[in-house]
C-alpha cells in the first residue's frame, strides 16, 4: 500500500481524535506525508465525530472524495451505516457494536422509544465486501478497562495498513496516559489478534437485537418513580444524591430503580436530575394520572 | 401630493412614522443622529416606543425584539456603527425578522470622514455580514425620495420579511430641498399579516405566500422558537443538509420570485443613448445634469439609475450593455457598482468607472470630462 | 400561584426537541427545570412567557421550552429582550445567558440593561468557563484555575457578577445554586415577581471541561463541591440540610460566595415609565 485513505468515525467521548493522531503519527513516523482533518462539533454531547486520515508519497487534499474510503473504521454502529456511502466498493470497514443513541434519536414521545436503527449484520455484510466486526468494548473491558476501546479498534487497523508492528506500538505508547499504557497495550494485541472473517460471523450469529437496546420508560419502576431512561445520560447524579440508595445505573448506563421499597418520595433525584429524566408521583397522583390516560389515551406516564 | 421644505433625514423620519414604524433604537453618529432626534421627539406622539442604546449592535437587536413582538422598527446608523450592525443583519435575515436600517454613507473606512459623503458601503451592505444571505438596498437621490423609499423600504421588509437597508449619502441626509412627498395612499402601506391556523399547525418558517410564512407576534398565543442556527420549518435548529438546502434555496427565492415588486430604477434618455451613466444617490443628481450637457454638445448620453441597488437590476444593465457603445459608472467609491456593471454587461459594452472618493461629491463637470473621454477612447477600462 | 407540592412543569417542555445535547452531568439542566418550576409556580400564561438566550451551552436551552422563545447572538441577549419587552410590557421576559456571553462579550449589554432597569429576570448560569467553545479561560474563572486557553491557571482575577450588578443598578440581585434547587426556584420565583431588572447569578458546573481540567470531578462531585463555597445569606432560605445526600461538613473555604437575595431595591421600572410617557403624549404636537 503506497497511500490510503482512512475515515474513522464514532461520538463524542469514544477516542476517535486520539485514535486518528495516532494513525497519522504512526505514517508519519514511516516516511509518509500525511494530512488529517476532524469535525467534532459539539462532540462532547454525544455528537458525531469524524476523522479523515490521508497518507501517501505526497497528499493534497486532507478531505477524502465520497466513495474514496480505503479503511472505514466505526466506532458506532448508527456512525457505520452513516458512513457507509464513503466506502470505496469492496474496501474494508471495521464496525465496534458499541451503540450510543445519540440525543437526537429520540422519536416518538408516546413510546419514548428512539429512531436508533436496528442492528443487522447480515444486510450490511452484503453491503461490505470486507465487514470486520468486533465487540471493541469488550475487548476493552478484559483488558482492563473499557476507556481502551479505541485501542482495541487500532489493533483490528493494524492488519490492513503497511506500518511494523513495532511503530504501532511505539505510537499508541507515546500518545495514550503513561498509568495506562499496558491497558492498551493489551486491548491493541486482542484487536489484532481477531481472526477475521470468523470473529464478523460470530457477531452476524449472536446479535440480533430488537429496534435498540433502550426502550425508553423503565417499566420495573415502581409507582411512585417514573424514568424516561431515553433521557438519561447516566450522571450518577441522582444515585449519589438518593439518601436511601433507591438508584443504580444499570449496564446501559441507564438509571433503574434497584430499591424502590426504600424510597421515601423526597424528590432529590428529580430536582437534580439535569435531564428531566425522573419523576417522582405519589400515589394519589398517579392515580389521577392514570385515569387521564385512561380517558384521553395519551401519554400520561406514571 | 404636498410640497414642503425638508432634510433628507427627516424626510426619512416622516416616512417611517407614515409607514407604521412604532419602535426605534439607535446610537448617536454622524451623520445619521437627526434620524434618531426626529424619532425620539416623533415615536410618543403616535404611540411609538423610543430608546437610546448602548452600540449599534444592541440598537438592531432590540429594533428585532420589538419587531418579533409586533412593532415595526428601524434604527439609523452611519459607516462604523454600520460595521458593527453586520452580524445582527445576518441574524435578521436568517431569522426573517422585518426591520429597517438607514445607513448615512460617510466617509471611510474607520471613521474616516465623518462629516463628508461617501458612497463606500455599497458592498458591505450587499455583502458585510457573513455568510449567504438575501438583502434588500434601496438608494434613494433625493429628500422627496427618501421619503418614498422610507415607506418602501417597511412595505418590502414586511412582506418579504426581512432587513431591508435604505443607503444615502450625507449629501442626501443633509440637503434640505422643496419636496414633493408622494401620497401615502399612492404608495399603501403592508401590514404584517398573522396566522390563523390551529396554534400546533403554526410553521414560522414554511413556506408560505410569496415563499414567507406570516410572523405571528410573540404573546398573541403562536408559540415559537427563532434561532440564528439553521432551522427547520418549525425553527428548530437542524443539521440536516436537505431542510438547510431548501431553507437558503427559499430565501434566496423569495426576494428572486418578488424582483419585480422589489427591483426599480429610473432611465433617462436611455432610447438613442451610445453612452449610458450608471449612477445612483447623489452621484445620479451630478449625472443628470452632465447628461443634459453632454446632449447640448452632441453626445448622445443617457442616465441609468437604481432605486434598488440589491438584487442589482442586472438584466436592465445588461440590455444597456447591448444597445450602448459604452458605460460609465459615477460612483463615490474606489469602484464598487463599477464591477457589478461589469459583470451584468457581459463584455457587450466596454465599462468605465468615473470615481471619487475624498470625501468631495462628483461633479457634473467631471462626469461630463470622463464622457467626451470615453467617447473618444481614451479612457482605461473600469478606472 | 400554584401550591401543589409537585410542579407540573414537563407541560413547558418541547418534548419533540428533548433530550436536550447538554453533557452528562452539566448543571445546566437542574437550572432549566427550576426555572419551569417556578413559572409554573407563579402560574404564568404559558403564552405570555418570552425566553431570551445568547450563545453558549446555557443559551441552547431555550429551545427546549415551549414559550416565545429567541434565541439570539452571542452577548447581545439583553438588548433583544429589552426590546421585546418594550414593545410589549405585558409579556414576561427571562433572559438566560452564560458567563461568557453575559460578562465578556456581552458586558456592556448586562450592566446597561441594570442601570435601565427593565423588568427582565436574567439567569446568568456562571460555571467559570466557557463550555460550547471547548473550555477556554471565561471572566468568571478563578484566578490560577487551568483552562484550554490557561494551562498553567489564570492569570486575571475574575469578576464577582453580583456585585458588578449591584453597582450597575440592578434593583434584585440574588445568587443561586444549581446544587440548592428549592432554593433556586425560590429565587426565580422573587426574581420574576420583582418589578425592575432582575439579576440571578446561578453557579452551575460544567464537568466535561472544568471539571476535567482542574481535576474536580463529574457531575455528582462538582455538586457537592459547591456546597463548600457558599455562604448563606437570606434567612428563609437558610435551611442547610434540605439536600440531605449532600450533606457536607467539610468547612466553608476561605472567601465564601454570599448566596441568596443579596440586594433589593425599588425604583422606576423602564418599560412602565417609557409607556407612560407615551400615554402623555399621544396626539401631541405636530406628526
Ligand atoms: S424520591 Fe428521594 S428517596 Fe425516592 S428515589 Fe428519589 S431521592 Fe431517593
Ligand atoms: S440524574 Fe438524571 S440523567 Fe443523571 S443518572 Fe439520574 S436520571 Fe440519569
Ligand atoms: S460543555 Fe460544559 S457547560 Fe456545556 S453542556 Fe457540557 S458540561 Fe454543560
Amino acid at each position: 500500500m503506497e497511500q490510503g485513505s482512512i475515515l474513522l468515525v464514532g461520538v463524542g467521548g469514544q477516542g476517535v481524535v486520539l485514535a486518528s493522531a495516532i494513525v497519522a503519527d504512526i505514517a508519519l513516523r514511516c516516511g509518509f506525508d500525511v494530512k488529517q482533518s476532524e469535525v467534532h462539533g459539539m462532540s462532547q454531547r454525544g455528537g458525531v465525530v469524524t476523522s479523515h486520515l490521508r497518507f501517501g508519497g505526497q497528499v493534497h487534499s486532507p478531505l477524502i472524495e465520497r466513495g474514496q474510503v480505503d479503511v472505514l473504521v466505526a466506532f458506532e454502529w448508527n456512525e457505520a451505516l452513516r458512513w457507509l456511502p464513503q466506502l470505496r466498493p469492496g474496501a474494508p470497514m471495521i464496525v465496534n457494536l458499541q451503540r450510543q443513541v445519540p440525543p437526537g434519536a429520540c422519536r416518538d414521545r408516546k413510546s419514548w422509544r428512539s429512531g436508533y436503527p436496528a442492528v443487522a449484520l447480515d444486510a450490511l455484510a452484503r453491503q461490505v465486501g470486507d465487514l470486520r466486526v468486533c465487540d471493541a468494548l469488550a475487548i476493552a473491558g478484559q483488558a482492563g478497562s473499557p476507556k481502551a476501546a479505541n485501542s482495541a479498534l487500532l489493533g483490528v487497523l493494524a492488519p490492513l495498513l503497511p506500518f511494523p508492528e513495532s511503530v504501532w506500538l511505539d505510537a499508541l505508547r507515546s500518545h495514550v496516559p503513561p498509568a495506562t499504557v499496558t491497558i492498551n497495550e493489551r486491548a491493541f494485541a486482542a484487536g489484532r489478534s481477531l481472526p477475521f472473517p470468523e470473529e464478523t460471523r460470530r457477531h452476524a450469529g449472536a446479535t440480533r437485537f430488537s429496534a435498540n437496546g433502550f426502550h425508553g420508560r423503565d417499566e420495573s419502576a415502581p409507582p411512585r418513580l417514573e424514568v424516561i431512561a431515553v433521557w438519561c445520560k447516566g450522571c450518577d447524579i441522582c444515585v449519589r444524591a438518593c439518601p436511601t440508595h433507591v438508584l443504580a445505573l444499570n449496564a446501559a448506563d441507564k438509571v433503574a430503580v434497584v430499591r424502590p421499597d426504600a424510597c421515601t418520595g423526597c424528590r432529590l433525584c428529580e430536582l437534580l436530575c439535569p435531564d428531566f429524566a425522573i419523576v417522582v408521583h405519589d400515589a394519589e397522583e398517579r392515580a389521577a394520572d392514570l385515569t387521564a390516560a385512561n380517558h384521553s389515551g395519551s401519554e400520561a406516564r406514571g | 401630493m404636498t410640497a414642503t421644505l425638508l432634510q433628507g433625514n427627516q424626510a426619512c423620519v416622516r416616512g417611517a412614522i407614515d409607514a407604521g414604524c412604532r419602535f426605534f433604537a439607535g446610537y448617536p453618529i454622524t451623520p445619521s443622529s437627526e434620524i434618531m432626534e426626529g424619532m425620539a421627539t416623533m415615536l410618543p406622539r403616535v404611540g411609538g416606543v423610543f430608546i437610546q442604546m448602548e452600540d449599534e449592535m444592541a440598537s438592531l437587536a432590540a429594533v428585532m425584539g420589538a419587531s418579533l413582538a409586533g412593532r415595526k422598527g428601524m434604527t439609523a446608523t452611519s459607516g462604523p456603527g454600520f460595521s458593527l450592525m453586520q452580524e445582527h443583519i445576518g441574524y435578521g435575515a436568517f431569522a426573517e425578522i422585518p426591520c429597517v436600517i438607514v445607513d448615512v454613507m460617510r466617509g471611510g473606512p474607520s471613521t474616516g470622514l465623518p462629516t463628508s459623503p461617501s458612497q463606500g458601503d455599497v458592498m458591505q451592505a450587499r455583502w458585510g455580514t457573513h455568510g449567504d444571505h438575501p438583502i434588500i438596498v434601496l438608494a434613494p437621490a433625493s429628500v422627496a425620495e427618501v421619503y418614498e423609499l422610507t415607506v418602501r423600504a417597511f412595505n418590502l421588509s414586511e412582506r418579504y420579511r426581512t432587513p431591508v437597508i435604505l443607503l444615502y449619502d450625507e449629501v442626501i441626509g443633509h440637503v434640505r430641498e422643496r419636496a414633493e412627498l408622494p401620497s401615502l395612499e399612492s404608495l399603501g402601506v403592508v401590514e404584517r399579516p398573522q396566522p390563523n391556523c390551529p396554534t400546533e399547525a403554526y410553521r414560522p418558517y414554511g413556506d408560505g405566500a410569496q415563499r414567507v410564512a406570516p410572523l405571528a407576534d410573540f404573546g398573541s398565543g403562536y408559540r415559537y422558537h427563532v434561532t440564528g442556527l439553521a432551522h427547520d420549518e418549525r425553527g428548530y435548529p437542524t443539521q440536516d443538509p436537505r431542510v438547510i438546502a431548501r431553507l437558503h434555496e427559499r430565501l434566496h427565492a423569495k426576494l428572486q420570485d418578488g424582483r419585480a415588486e422589489i427591483v426599480s430604477y429610473e432611465g433617462e434618455e436611455l432610447d438613442d443613448a451610445e453612452v449610458v451613466i450608471v449612477a445612483y444617490g447623489v452621484s445620479a443628481r451630478a449625472a443628470r445634469r452632465a447628461v443634459s450637457e453632454a446632449r447640448r454638445q452632441g453626445l448622445r448620453a443617457g442616465l441609468f439609475r437604481p432605486r434598488t441597488l440589491w438584487p442589482f437590476p442586472d438584466a436592465e444593465v445588461n440590455v444597456l450593455a447591448r444597445s450602448a457603445r459604452a458605460l460609465v459608472v459615477a460612483e463615490m467609491n474606489m469602484g464598487q457598482i463599477v464591477y457589478e456593471v461589469e459583470r451584468c454587461a457581459r463584455g457587450q459594452a466596454p465599462v468605465f468607472g468615473c470615481l471619487r472618493a475624498d470625501g468631495q461629491p462628483l461633479t457634473p463637470d467631471e462626469i461630463l470630462a470622463r464622457l467626451v473621454e470615453v467617447r473618444a477612447g481614451e479612457a482605461e477600462v473600469s478606472r | 400561584m400554584n401550591t401543589a407540592a409537585r410542579a407540573d412543569y414537563r407541560r413547558y417542555l418541547r418534548l419533540d426537541m428533548m433530550p436536550h445535547i447538554l453533557c452528562p452531568g452539566c448543571g445546566h439542566g437542574i437550572v432549566l427545570q427550576a426555572m419551569l418550576r417556578a413559572i409554573w409556580r407563579l402560574g404564568l400564561p404559558q403564552d405570555q412567557v418570552a425566553v431570551v438566550g445568547g450563545i453558549g451551552c446555557s443559551s441552547r436551552m431555550v429551545g427546549y421550552v415551549d414559550f416565545c422563545t429567541l434565541h439570539t447572538t452571542h452577548g447581545r441577549a439583553l438588548p433583544f429582550a429589552t426590546g421585546l419587552k418594550l414593545a410589549r410590557p405585558e409579556l414576561t421576559v427571562l433572559a438566560i445567558v452564560g458567563d461568557g456571553d453575559g460578562l465578556a462579550i456581552g458586558g456592556n449589554h448586562l450592566i446597561h440593561a441594570a442601570r435601565r432597569n427593565i423588568d427582565v429576570t436574567c439567569l446568568l448560569l456562571n460555571n467559570a468557563i466557557y463550555g460550547m467553545t471547548g473550555g477556554q479561560v471565561a471572566p468568571t474563572t478563578p484566578t490560577e484555575m487551568v483552562s484550554a486557553t490557561t494551562p498553567g491557571g489564570a492569570l486575571e482575577p475574575s469578576f464577582d457578577s453580583c456585585k458588578l450588578l449591584e453597582a450597575a443598578g440592578a434593583s434584585f440581585v440574588a445568587r443561586g445554586l444549581s446544587s440548592a434547587p428549592i432554593d433556586l426556584e425560590a429565587l426565580i420565583v422573587q426574581g420574576i415577581q420583582h418589578q425592575g431588572f432582575s439579576f440571578l447569578e446561578v453557579l452551575s458546573d460544567c464537568p466535561t471541561y472544568y471539571g476535567r481540567y482542574n481535576r474536580l470531578g463529574e457531575g455528582p462531585e462538582m455538586l457537592q463541591a459547591q456546597r463548600r463555597h457558599v455562604d448563606w445569606v437570606a434567612a428563609p432560605l437558610a435551611d442547610k440540610a434540605f439536600v440531605p445526600g449532600f450533606a457536607d461538613t467539610a468547612a466553608v473555604a476561605d472567601v465564601a460566595l454570599q448566596y441568596g437575595v443579596l440586594h433589593r431595591e425599588t425604583r422606576p421600572e423602564l418599560s412602565e415609565q417609557v409607556h407612560r410617557l407615551i400615554a402623555a403624549s399621544v396626539g401631541e404636537g405636530p406628526t
